[in-house]
């Protein structure tokens, strides 16, 4: 038993070693080759982590960190509900399929930041823009892949269904159950274009948030401070991905077994 | 007792079913004419591609006949009438791959007038019957596919249904097991009065299972034969089998499946238009 909880052990922390060892080797490899750099664009790293202290370890976190949080999650969250509800008829029934492909297919390639111009003018500086330009990016992947496992569930468990009379708003949670790994694929790249929108909206039209921080730094030749931005970023979006799996992997195990695909550590 | 003479329960009536696509039409049945009375047990074998999913999926309400019509209970069945219990083919996909056994034997359960404990004695009850009990809280794949059609059965059970569908329902267990789930299904069928109508490609099966053996031909299919089975009511596995009668019945079933012709191309006919 021991040996198991050894090996078990053993196991995890080599997992970790594994994900956390690339970056851990380039943190170095930067540290090491900035030491002694004079570039005032190019700060040594140990200046940059100190700026990061002294930047994100106060108030500015409440000032301007909670903000873009609050928009990345309204936003997101937006996303999800009318990606989820509309790809789901969309999947459903292949009439409406037919009448919006075109539109669709149109929308999904337009960047999302071309509609910050166009929403300035419609809708104003206000916060309403930016969530709204951060659903409007999100929103795609997570429709176009609900939609696509939707319309892939297997025919034998809707007949099953039918054949046993479930009521319709089971058949329903059936339907987006049987479609969740599409849907989480979707979540997924969608949650790495919400933060994107997100700091794009925030550098053209904020007065606060992460965005905007990185580019007052940046006005001010606040060169480490700036670079401790583009640091918390990074730290930031790696977190989200994080959980995120874990959600996914959590919320997907029957699919993982039923697939074969169960990771082995 | 003044018993009806017809006390039919499902009539087929001049039933006939063509898939069409844009490239062609395959025509799977054709004139099919059947009768099941209530509480009867009919086995019904045929070539492979003969159309015996078809048949099932259309007296299910799964699928729309092309000519003719099916009534059930003096109905015309144009979706899936109530007290349908299922057994597909296709077994695996029917389950759902995220709720456990005992979930899924459960759902079609959820749904009627069953409370929560009768409902939990009846699933209990229906998985210990196909002999998994101990899956119970195991998911369907994480199951052997002997194992899976079993749930399927289980769930179908469970479901306590007047007339039971089932499509090749033992074609992935092994000999003994198939043996045991046969007397199980004849010992439930006697006990809850289901009818059944039962697809297999096995002719001792359809034999030893059938008060009534009906013989498919080949696409377009129509009924080619049905033969009464006149073994006595209770069945089991050693004496029947090595009766002298299960042999001729046995030899005559397998005459006339010989008899139709192979489905070597099941009629194709290319659209013009
Ligand atoms: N969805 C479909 N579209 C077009 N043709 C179909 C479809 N389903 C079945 N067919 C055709 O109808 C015919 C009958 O098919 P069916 O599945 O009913 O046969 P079966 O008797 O159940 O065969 P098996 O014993 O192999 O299960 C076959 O020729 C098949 O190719
Ligand atoms: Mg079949």
């Amino acid at each position: 038993m021991t040996g198991h909880r050894g090996a078990a052990l053993l196991r995890g922390v080599s997992a970790v070693g594994l994900a956390l060892g690339l970056p851990v080797v380039l943190f170095a490899l930067w540290w090491l080759a900035s030491a002694d750099s004079t570039n005032i664009f190019l700060p040594p790293l140990r200046r940059i982590v100190e700026a990061f202290g002294q930047v994100w370890l106060s108030d500015v976190f409440v000032r301007d960190v909670l903000p873009s949080l609050r928009r990345l999650a309204i936003g997101y969250a937006a996303a999800l509900v009318v990606g989820v509800g509309v790809g789901y008829v969309i999947g459903r029934w292949s009439l409406i399929r037919a009448l919006t492909s075109p539109i669709l297919a149109f929308f999904r390639v337009l960047p999302a930041p071309v509609m910050i111009p166009v929403l300035l003018v419609a809708v104003g500086i206000g916060d309403a823009t930016k969530l709204i330009v951060i659903a409007l990016g999100a929103v795609w992947p997570i429709l176009l892949n609900t939609a696509d496992g939707v319309r892939g569930v297997d025919d034998v468990q809707l007949e099953t269904a039918a054949a046993y009379r479930l009521p319709s708003w089971t058949r329903h949670g059936l339907i987006l159950r049987a479609a969740t790994p599409q849907v989480f694929a979707g979540a997924r790249q969608a949650l790495g274009i919400s933060l994107i929108v997100m700091v794009v909206s925030e550098m053209l039209m904020s007065t606060d948030g992460l965005g905007f921080t990185v580019i007052r730094f940046q006005r001010t030749f606040a060169i480490p401070q700036m670079w401790s931005g583009v640091l918390l970023l990074g730290v930031l979006g790696f977190g989200l991905a994080k959980i995120f799996e874990l959600i996914e992997r959590r919320a997907l195990r029957w699919h993982q077994g039923a697939t074969g695909r169960e990771e082995s550590w | 007792m003044t018993a009806e003479p017809d006390e039919a329960l499902l009539r087929i009536v001049d039933l006939g079913k063509s898939y069409r696509s844009r490239e062609r039409t395959v025509d799977a049945l054709a004139g099919i004419d059947l009768t099941v009375r209530d509480g009867e047990f009919v086995t019904v074998v045929g070539p492979s591609g003969c159309g015996k999913t078809t048949l099932l999926k259309i007296v299910a309400g799964l699928l729309p006949a092309s000519t003719g019509e099916v009534i059930l209970a003096g109905r015309r069945v144009t979706e899936p009438p109530a007290d349908l219990g299922v057994v597909f083919q296709e077994y695996g996909r029917s389950l759902f791959a995220w709720k456990t056994v005992r979930q899924n034997v459960e759902l079609p359960l959820r749904h009627g007038r069953t409370g929560r404990t009768e409902r939990r004695e009846l699933v209990a009850e229906a998985l210990d019957a196909v002999g998994l009990a101990q899956a119970a809280d195991a998911y369907p794949w994480q199951l052997s596919g002997g194992m899976q059609q079993r749930v399927a059965i289980a769930r179908a059970i469970a479901y306590r249904p007047k007339l039971l569908l089932m499509d090749e329902p033992f074609s992935a267990v092994d000999a003994q097991t198939r043996g045991d789930l046969e007397d199980l299904l004849a010992t439930l069928w006697r006990r809850y009065a289901m009818t059944v109508l039962f697809v297999t490609h096995d002719i001792d099966e359809a034999v030893y299972l059938g008060q009534r053996v009906v013989v498919l031909g080949a696409a377009p299919t129509g009924v080619v034969a049905q033969f009464p089975i006149d073994l006595p009511a209770v069945r089991d596995q050693l004496d029947t089998r090595s009766s002298p009668r299960f042999g001729e019945l046995r030899a005559q079933v397998y005459a006339q499946v010989r008899r139709t012709p192979e489905p070597t191309a099941p009629a194709l006919r290319e659209v013009n238009s």
